[in-house]
């Protein structure tokens, strides 16, 4: 399980880099989200880019991360693709979650 | 419909049923055996099937199949489970992907199949779960159920168009 995790000042940008966060991983990409997120303290930005799948139990994880930040920390997403997009409009979670479409924007750093 | 399910869509009848692209799978009712029949499964049709028909199956699969895992029936003194094992067979058709699904495991809850709305999402404690079956009933057409002996059987169409539901 890997995550990119950079640290933006304002927020925590991370990359998800799983293709499929489906039954076979939803517990431990919860368990490894959610740990970065409670020791960081910031407003999270997740990059979806790389996911082209997701189930109802990487969507529960999703949620699970969500409900471990305050409610005053937000978790943005950003870049789903449509199959993922389309678990999210479904169950109605889009109006949970604070959807983007574009990329995270990357600022140069050199 | 993309361009690809009106090409086949039209040249279908029962004459040339046969040429139709289909997938049977055998496999046991684990998570990473369905990710690879899955990936299997949207290999196969991908030449002929669109692309967010390919994404409605794929979940809908997905869902199906894992639930089958996590059911697993305990079994034995030392209470292992036993690993259930499924039989998938999709194929297409004029209007869409016809499949049949069937598995050893435990039986279904009548609910399972039985109209359901989201479970309620209370802001300071969403659910965690309970999304599969409605996921499973909006994504698919004529969704039957029977358990016969120690065998559950599920069939169910995946349709190409979805008259803007989804």
């Amino acid at each position: 399980m890997k995550f990119i995790v950079e640290d933006a000042e304002t927020h925590l940008q991370i990359k998800v880099t799983e293709a499929r966060i489906d039954a076979a991983i939803a517990t431990p990409f919860k368990d490894k989200l959610r740990e970065i997120v409670m020791k960081n303290r910031k407003p999270v930005h997740l990059d979806m880019t790389a996911v082209d799948f997701m189930d109802s139990s990487g969507l529960g994880a999703m949620i699970a991360v969500r409900k471990s930040l305050p409610a005053n920390l937000k978790m943005v997403l950003c870049a789903m693709t449509p199959n993922v997009e389309r678990v999210f409009r479904l169950t109605r979670m889009d109006s949970v979650f604070d959807i983007r479409p574009e990329a995270i924007h990357k600022e140069a750093r050199e | 419909m993309t361009a690809g399910e009106t090409r086949q869509a039209v040249s279908v009848g029962f004459t040339d049923a046969c040429k139709q692209p289909m997938f049977h799978r055998v496999l046991n009712a684990q998570p990473l055996t369905v990710r690879d029949t899955l990936t299997d499964m949207r290999r196969r049709f991908a030449a002929d099937v669109g692309e967010d028909t390919l994404g409605r199956l794929e979940l809908v699969l997905a869902e199906l199949m894992n639930n089958v895992a996590e059911h697993a029936p305990a079994a034995g003194r030392r209470n292992e489970a036993r690993v259930p094992v499924i039989h998938l067979c999709v194929v297409r058709h004029k209007s869409g992907l016809a499949c049949a699904l069937t598995d050893d495991g435990v039986s279904l809850p009548d609910d399972c199949v039985l109209p359901r709305s989201l479970p309620p999402a209370i802001p300071e404690d969403l659910p965690e779960g309970g999304f599969g079956w409605f996921l499973i009933q909006d994504l698919t057409q004529a969704l039957s159920y029977y358990r016969r002996e120690s065998r559950n059987y599920l069939a169910f169409n995946i349709p190409f168009e979805t008259e803007g539901k989804v």
